[in-house]
């Protein structure tokens, strides 16, 4: 039989690491003594056969692997494998697998597993390290911190600086010194033999008195160290400090994919959110602050591939968009003089719940303690103009809508704010109600808390157990409906063009975000973060225990997938959008975000029961 | 129904002992091998899935130009039992080949239709076939049988189609055009979409299909292969 006719089959194992190291000779003859099976879901657990133990590659389908104490070692979905553990250890099997969603699976003879680990050494390697993995990650799946989990990827310089071996030094030193860097990998044959760096062109060109015309190879520091691009951070530090340098070239399938120095660790730790506050608050002048902000980007990307929880980036981004806000209104002051009467700067939307992540723009507006006479207007409005000029160039652009306090419109005494929240309250008109949504997750970042209190009260005296206005926020917030059906439809619109994806954000987080303020507001719990509120709303016995913690983790589920989507499409420099193409998921991952938009559609039955019957 | 398929078994046999000839011995033998199949569970029972790629979908007119075959045995497909045979036929492959992607260049290698019957017999012997629309493959071979032997067979088979069939008007209360063809019934099931489509990787696929179906029904251990057994005459 020719082998090329399971060529589906092979192809897969093309396109999977760590088979598509494997020569096609051997993907044939693999393709070839695999055995297939079906694992359905109602038998709850992969059975094992403990005389012929087996890698177990899944094809389709969602597996997790527990130890013996229940607790989670590994989830394993299309293209994964499991079972390598026994193989590798020859213990007997002692993890359970649960079969999370029905798969097919190729099993590999363990006597196949063995050969094709002595015939690729690559191969061999990815599994011993998957294996060494398992053992350190024992607590992969708990909280991690960012040293220790961020990846290399994430820091190096995408385009490696390199020269030839038999180049001259004067030219290695102009290619540095043009492209600002203080080393360059040197190659030979498109391999990497070398690296120098500034310190061997003063210890081994200068201090020796060689002239700029000695060849590359004979001053360059031979056979470096190097790290794998998916190497950790933490991996790096430890090789930087146990040899005293400096520079490590990132090196994949021995190509040269680029450096990564000490500079880079040293600015992705000062990113840290504690670090970049401190920072924040030392800087004297607005010039100084916005340069500073530029590291928020970083954080950001760091928090990401640090796999924080989604809610405590959101709060994180957003208490650094807050230090930013204090410190400019800080230093305007130093400029302005002191302010005529007491104020409170109020941040509205996203700020105002802690939820901001990359690309948000200003919701913001100025409570006063009393009516502004002309001099105290003109000093509010230069104050207001200069805050958001500078939250602007920090990277927080102007609110399309207008809704910042520069607009006058936006910056009312208590008095005036009291009239305005009363009006959306008191006379509902849907499409009004809608634009106002956003004030009522407000949040004063600046300026005496009991003024704020006041005019927060105030608020919920007339929003609670307001039938009528809850009604119209409920009848809102129903608009938008989580996107179930898109599992099952094509990835190609009619015309053949790409769909944009899922909008985890118009679809997802916002829909939480309203079912959680309606709920709030009808029994006048202050919080305005979205967890927050539903924990307040779980204590108050308003929501039911189970739906509530329910929809706290699919508020964050979709907010961690947006986030994760975000931090891939930076990574990949595309444009950052909330838009995610479920085929670009595992069958895993697919499977629980369609369980989180189950909860998000439950929820909205909810509410609607709840709150819209009557109308 | 086990008394039954036994009883037409028996019959069958009879009827071919009375004749004798070296075929007809091959015919018996093939025919005694399958009766102990049908009281075995699905799991233990020996299991052949066929897919066969024709010229057409007329079994008088049009001929079989591949055979794939792929067992199916304690509820796993072991590939390296998997085999794909080229038939050479009269004519050429005509419009069909951008279906199967076979070019006539392909069949060279193939064997001819009376080779290829003795091939089948004895690489499918002892295992009742399951196929996907099964009907179809059994009029095909029965008709190349009968050419090649001058003698049909009494085939059982398991029609993974009319299994989804049930299924799915059980789920659905009534069929949609297409719900129950291989691609779209795999699809029910979370199986992967094959890029390629050639005799062997349709064998294949209804293999997987038929694990996937067996599993939904309870499992391979709790059904007995006369459960789910059709006759071809």
């Amino acid at each position: 039989m020719n082998a090329s006719e399971l060529q589906p089959i092979e192809q897969f194992l093309q396109t999977h690491a760590p088979f598509d190291v494997l020569s096609t000779a051997l993907i044939a003859r693999c393709a070839r003594e695999m055995t297939i099976g079906y694992y359905a879901k109602a038998s709850a657990f992969v059975e094992f056969d403990p005389v012929n133990p087996k890698l177990y590659l899944v094809r389709s389908g969602a597996f997790e692997v527990r130890d013996p104490q229940g607790v989670l070692v590994d989830r394993v979905a299309e293209g994964e494998c499991f079972g390598f553990s026994t193989l590798l250890s020859g213990e007997k099997v002692v993890n359970k697998v649960a079969i999370l969603e029905d798969g097919l699976v190729y099993h590999i003879p363990q006597a196949l597993f063995t050969d094709l680990r002595s015939q690729n050494r690559q191969f061999d390697t990815f599994f011993t390290r998957a294996f060494a993995q398992r053992l350190r990650n024992e607590h992969k799946f708990k909280a991690k911190d960012l040293t220790t989990t961020s990846r290399i990827t994430n820091l190096m310089s995408q385009t490696p600086i390199s020269i030839e071996a038999n180049a001259s030094v004067q030219q290695a030193a102009k290619l540095m010194r043009d492209h600002r860097v203080s080393s360059v990998l040197v190659l030979h044959d498109q391999q990497l033999v070398g690296i120098l760096t500034d310190r061997d062109l003063r210890n081994r060109v200068l201090a020796e008195g060689l002239d700029g015309q000695a060849s590359v190879d004979k001053v360059m520091t031979k056979q470096p160290q190097t790290v794998a691009s998916n190497a950790l951070v933490f991996e790096a530090m430890l090789l930087m400090s146990e040899h005293n340098i400096h520079h490590l070239p990132v090196v994949d399938n021995q190509q040269a994919k680029g450096m990564i120095t000490s500079t880079d660790i040293l600015r992705s730790q000062s990113s840290q959110p504690l670090l970049l506050i401190g920072e924040i608050d030392r800087q004297a002048s607005i010039e100084r602050l916005i340069h500073v902000s530029k590291q928020i980007p970083v954080l950001l990307q760091n928090l990401i591939s640090a796999d924080a929880r989604a809610e405590e980036i959101g709060r994180v981004l957003t208490s650094v968009t807050d230090a930013l806000t204090r410190r400019l209104i800080v230093l305007n002051q130093q400029l302005l003089g002191k302010a005529p009467m007491a104020f409170c700067w109020l941040a509205f939307g996203s700020q105002g719940r802690q939820d901001q992540v990359a690309c948000s723009d200003q919701d913001n507006g100025l409570l006063l303690a009393h009516e502004p006479d002309e001099f105290a207007a003109a000093y509010f409005d230069k104050l207001t103009h200069a805050v958001c000029k500078g939250l602007d160039q920090c990277g927080y652009i102007y609110c399309p809508g207008d809704i910042m306090a520069q607009n006058p419109q936006w910056r009312l005494s208590l008095q005036q704010w009291q009239q305005k929240f009363k009006k959306w309250v008191m006379s509902p008109e849907p499409k009004a109600l809608m634009h106002a949504s956003i004030f009522f997750d407000m949040r004063a970042v600046f300026g005496p808390q009991t003024l704020f209190d006041e005019l927060q009260d105030s608020v919920m005296s007339h929003t609670k157990d307001n039938d009528i206005f809850l009604a119209g926020m409920a009848g809102n917030s129903l608009q938008q409906t989580p996107p179930l059906g898109f599992f099952r439809k094509f990835v190609l619109e009619r015309d053949g063009s790409e769909v944009k994806g899922m909008d985890l954000k118009h679809k997802g987080s916002a829909l939480i975000n309203d079912i959680a303020r309606v709920y709030a507001l009808s029994a006048g719990i202050k919080e305005v973060n979205t967890a927050k509120r539903i924990r307040a709303l779980m204590d108050a016995n308003i929501i039911n225990r189970k739906d509530a913690l329910n929809l706290a983790d699919a508020h964050e589920f979709i907010a961690h997938m947006r986030l994760a989507n975000q931090g891939y499409q930076a990574n990949h420099n595309l444009v950052v959008s909330n838009y995610l193409k479920p085929q670009d998921l595992s069958s895993l991952l697919r499977h629980q975000l369609r369980d989180a938009f189950k909860v998000v559609h439950d929820a909205q039955s909810g509410l609607k029961l709840k709150f819209t019957r009557s109308f | 129904m086990v008394n039954h398929l036994w009883l037409k078994s028996r019959f069958w046999l009879d009827s071919l002992s009375k004749q004798q000839g070296s075929h007809e011995r091959h015919l018996i033998e093939y025919q005694q091998s399958l009766t102990q199949q049908f009281t075995r569970t699905i799991y233990d029972a020996d299991l052949m899935a066929i897919d066969l790629e024709m010229t057409g979908l007329d079994p008088m007119k049009d001929q079989i130009i591949s055979i794939g075959l792929v067992p199916i045995s304690k509820g796993t497909i072991p590939l390296v039992k998997a085999q794909h045979l080229m038939i050479s036929i009269d004519g050429s492959v005509g419009q069909s080949a951008t279906v199967h992607g076979i070019v006539d260049h392909q069949l060279q290698d193939a064997l001819p239709v009376d080779a290829a019957m003795e091939w089948l017999l004895k690489a499918t012997q002892g295992h009742i076939l399951v196929a996907h629309h099964a009907p179809m493959d059994m009029a095909f071979i029965q008709q190349s049988l009968q050419n090649v032997f001058g003698q049909r067979l009494l085939l059982p088979f398991i029609d993974t189609l009319m299994i989804e069939k049930s299924r799915y008007l059980r789920q659905h209360g009534q069929l949609v055009e297409g719900c129950v063809r291989l691609g779209q019934s795999r699809e029910r099931y979370h199986l992967p979409v094959y890029a390629g489509h050639n005799a062997l990787i349709d064998a294949i696929a209804c293999a997987e299909l038929f694990l996937a179906q067996v599993s939904a029904l309870g499992g391979s251990t709790q059904i007995k292969c006369h459960e789910l057994v059709g006759l071809s005459k």
